[in-house]
């Protein structure tokens, strides 16, 4: 007898009209929002944060003006243009009020969608993709471009986890010798694995067929070459592929800038900004079909610390680039940073829930799925006006 | 947490470039097609059609022996020896034996890590000298010494609770000035407590100057305090994220430790990397913890009090048990388990050996068997003690190892975040990480593939003079996996063999044959979830 060989999944290449790709940036560590988007006309800035504040526009280093109150932090220069082009808008004052200062008890309630532990255990993602038809049967249809699942993917059905597209596959000879064939035959539900291991076997027929190496940057888009650019890199042959990609997440590490925050800050937003300007210019007018979503576990405390950094605080800032955005705006119902304003007197108070955020992103670009659903328990407002229906 | 050290580790890859091209030959199978031209008789075609009526059997996999689940548990994957001494001796005498492994007769062990090793050996300013030019060369063998003693040690419990409390009180080897000062961490704190004393354990680790570096203790200061030390050690070192402590608590123990620092590069007494208290940034006010006073004018003491109230807390028993029995039985323990194991923590005042001894005596623990997916370092020792149980050291000292580690994504010490490498199988169990397994699973051909014959496996001994399909795939299930396959899953292997060689399963092969084909065989059976499951 023969042994079957992995099922081929035909792919459709096209999501309905009313669902965009998403691509999920989750910044670990807790990035600090103030000195991204500089709040340089509030006079409790400077006061807070006497050595690490980005000085005000016009000065040496000073922030790039954006609407008279804040200013982007000189490295996020590149994010700019599509500012301007009314492709990003930036929520400040944002997150998930969940009370959380621990990095890893805040990144599981973020990723869940609640604000406190009683709340569902699935990834709101995983929510979303659970409730939503699939546009198709691939394999690739959620990608985690890392080695492991993140939590936010948790409850959609087999995500892939792959850190390498180039490197996720056998050569010919293997696959001739029917090792992948016998492999399937024996991770046969219900053994252990098999879920995982299956959907392996499949996304490997799936990526040979798709020549994904063949697929170089468009309009003269460079990545950065560096873990984000890689990734992004790779986020980008995914979209322009066959593979019905529609949704992939990815990480970008270090934010926990808990000393010599000026150096380190501009380091990681060099890096976020060139690798989101290289993957925005590399997609072109397939942005009309992408909403990318930036965000983090909680902002940084609003005064500086003895290490010229800052420790774990509340409010933070996120970015939303695509066709679909209502870009050219800064959300943030700025509550202010003098002392008396602040969350606990220490940190910036969140003034949008970021699942506000995140429902009007359900609702308008990835096909209406029920919020209530997604976020039970959440009493809304489900709309900040961040998104073009 | 900590930045990230992406850049640093870029600095290592590149360093060995070289070695990479060489690791994707291998890592992506390699040399297959010599090696099927060199067989009698390839049935070729195979015939395709498929099987979709064929029945599956219920028993998805017949369970272990409970010496094997014991091994299993308490090692980096079973050796041929080790199942033969757990059989002798039962298992409460071998995990009795393991406990006291200082008895444990290693051979030169220590003498070739001392050899092959020498940095890890080294003290911080020894290590300062070459520093930042032999980043690389630590890091790498760091790895190497973590590898050789997981696969060859014979105190291999002793080898799995340094791990265990690496990931516990974790330091990122790549960080800043981490180099130079994590191998003493390994030895002083890591290696010096494994097996004994927590409290003995919490108290190293605070004054750890890789850890005050790490966690940026060694600038926390009376004037304004830094919070991350005192955030990680409640959180992830004692009470447990849900034990009991305040964001006021937090700011107290910060208080506490103000002043607590190292000694940087270029210190006047010669000591860099050294511990040291400042009493002129220390906060000397009273601070309250956990409803404790801590007096005025306590300096030092002020820590170390923080330390004792931490070390004798109900929720770190708790904590620790939890975590004890998470590695050891299951993902999410059952509640007796974690009490004995709790209780035991406590009544021997956080003696490590005695709650062990609890663990091992639990119902779940003697009962149970594959609850768990094998971490990645266990994979890969579990590999060499597999399938080359006399095998010497690699030749190449263990570079092949290193990428092989890395390509996993458990090298040792490298993980970036305090909280250590993930101990859930929802985690490594991924589609990434199952291929990356079956890519390794590959190392079966080292015997025949030249840039990769670092370890040297018998398959002469292994296949114990089988020599038709269905015996070679008999003698390599007892001798590689050492549990039996279902009956099911024994023809699919046999029947994959029988088309891809178009030989009958019964007919006897011409002799050295089998050798050839083992190397694929034993591919596919520490592919499976046999191999990997604990």
């Amino acid at each position: 007898m023969a042994i079957t060989s992995p099922m081929k999944t035909p792919a459709s290449t096209t999501l309905p009209a009313d669902r965009d790709i998403l691509v999920c940036i989750f910044q670990r560590g807790a990035a600090d929002g103030l000195n991204a988007l500089v709040p340089w006309g509030d006079v409790d800035y400077y006061n807070q944060r006497s050595t690490i504040a980005v000085p005000a526009p016009g000065s040496a280093g000073g922030a790039i003006d954006v609407d008279g109150f804040f200013g982007l932090h000189p490295a996020l220069a590149p994010l700019k243009p599509i500012y301007d082009a009314g492709d990003l808008a930036l929520v400040h004052a944002t997150g998930i009020p969940h009370g959380s200062r621990s990095h890893f008890a805040a990144q599981g309630l973020v990723e869940r969608g609640v604000d406190d532990k009683s709340g569902p255990d699935t990834g709101w993602l995983g929510r979303h993709l659970a409730l939503s038809t699939p546009a198709s049967n691939s394999a690739f249809r959620i990608v985690s471009i890392s080695g492991n699942v993140p939590v936010s993917l948790m409850g959609a059905s087999e995500p892939l986890a792959i850190s390498n597209l180039g490197e996720f596959g056998f050569d010919q000879d293997i696959i001739d010798s029917g090792y992948p064939a016998v492999l399937t035959s024996l991770y046969r539900s219900p053994v252990p694995f098999y879920a995982p291991a299956r959907s392996a076997l499949a996304a490997m027929d799936e990526l040979q067929a798709a020549s994904i190496s063949a697929i170089t940057p468009d309009n003269g888009a460079v990545y950065p070459n560096n873990d984000l650019g890689n990734k992004l890199m790779q986020a980008g042959q995914l979209i322009k592929s066959s593979l019905p990609v529609e949704v992939i997440c990815l990480d970008s590490d270090g934010w926990d800038h808990h000393e010599s925050l000026p150096a380190y800050i501009q380091q990681s937003l060099t890096e976020l900004a060139d690798a989101v300007n290289a993957f925005y210019t590399d997609m072109g007018t397939q942005m009309q079909r992408i909403t990318v979503l930036v965000h983090t576990e909680f902002g940084r405390r609003v005064a500086q610390n003895a290490s010229i950094g800052t420790d774990h605080g509340t409010g933070g800032l996120a970015y939303l680039l695509g066709g679909g955005v209502n870009g050219g705006q800064i959300v943030s119902n700025w509550p202010g940073l003098a002392t008396p304003n602040l969350e606990m007197g220490e940190d910036l108070k969140i003034t949008t829930d970021l699942r506000t955020v995140l429902s009007e992103l359900l609702t308008k670009r990835l096909g209406g799925t029920d919020t209530s659903q997604v976020f039970p328990g959440f009493a809304g407002p489900t709309a900040a006006n961040v998104f073009l229906s | 947490m900590k930045k990230s050290p992406s850049n640093d580790l870029i600095i290592v890859l590149e360093s060995l470039r070289n070695r990479r091209e060489f690791l994707k030959l291998f890592a992506k199978g390699f040399g297959y097609s010599a090696l099927a031209s060199a067989l009698p008789a390839c049935g070729g075609g195979g015939g395709g059609g498929g099987n979709p009526g064929q029945s599956v059997q219920t028993a998805v996999i017949p369970q272990a022996s409970s010496e094997y689940t014991a091994l299993k548990r308490t090692s980096y994957g079973v050796h041929r020896d080790a199942l033969s001494a757990i059989q002798n001796m039962g298992i409460d005498a071998y995990l009795e034996e393991q406990l006291d492994y200082t008895q444990i007769d290693d051979g030169n062990l220590e003498g070739t890590i001392q050899t092959l090793f020498p940095l890890t050996r080294q003290s911080p300013a020894q290590l300062i000298g070459g520093f930042p030019d032999n980043i690389a060369t630590i890091a790498q063998q760091m790895t190497g010494a973590t590898q050789y003693r997981q696969i060859f040690s014979r105190r291999q419990l002793y080898e799995v609770m340094v791990e265990f409390w690496s990931d516990h009180f974790n330091i990122h080897l790549l960080n800043g000035l981490g180099p130079t000062l994590k191998p003493e961490d390994d030895r002083q704190v890591i290696r010096t407590h494994a097996l004994g004393n927590f409290r003995d354990l919490l108290h190293a680790s605070a004054k750890s100057p890789a850890m005050l570096f790490y966690l940026d203790n060694f600038f926390n200061l009376a004037s304004a305090p830094n919070e991350n030390y005192a955030r990680e050690l409640m959180e992830l070192h004692t009470l447990g994220v849900d034990g009991g402590y305040t964001e006021t608590d937090v700011k107290e123990v910060a208080r506490c430790f103000t002043g607590w620092s190292i000694r940087f590069p270029g210190d006047m007494s010669g000591n860099y990397g050294t511990f040291v208290f400042v009493p002129a940034v220390h906060d000397n006010n009273a601070k309250v913890v956990l409803q404790n006073t801590i007096s005025a004018g306590g300096g030092q003491s002020d820590g170390e009090q923080v330390l004792d109230i931490l070390a004798t807390h109900p929720s770190t028993a708790r904590f620790i048990a939890t975590k004890l029995c998470r590695r050891f039985i299951n993902d999410t323990p059952d509640q007796a388990s974690i009490d004995a194991v709790s209780a035991a923590f406590t009544q021997s005042g956080g003696d490590i050996k005695t709650t062990l001894r609890a663990l091992f005596a639990t119902d779940a623990f003697r009962t149970s068997a594959d609850q768990k997916f094998c971490r990645p370092a266990e994979y890969l020792a579990g590999l060499v003690r597999a399938l080359a149980p006399d095998t010497p050291y690699p030749t190449d000292n263990g570079v092949l190892f290193f990428f092989a580690q890395s390509i996993m994504g458990q090298l040792p010490h490298y993980w970036p975040t305090p909280d250590g490498y993930p101990d859930k199988q929802g985690y490594w169990a991924s589609t990434g990480g199952l291929l990356n397994r079956w890519r390794l699973s590959f190392l079966s051909f080292a015997t025949v593939i030249p840039p990769i014959s670092v370890f040297q496996i018998d398959y002469t001994t292994l296949l114990g003079g089988a020599n038709t399909l269905a015996k070679i795939v008999d003698a390599l299930t007892s001798s590689i996996l050492m549990r039996p396959l279902s009956a099911a899953d024994r023809s699919h292997i046999l029947d994959w063999l029988v088309d891809e060689y178009g030989q009958a399963e019964n007919v006897g092969l011409p002799a050295g044959t089998p050798e050839l084909i083992a190397p694929l065989v034993a591919a596919v059976l520490v592919s499976s979830a046999y191999f990997q499951l604990r």
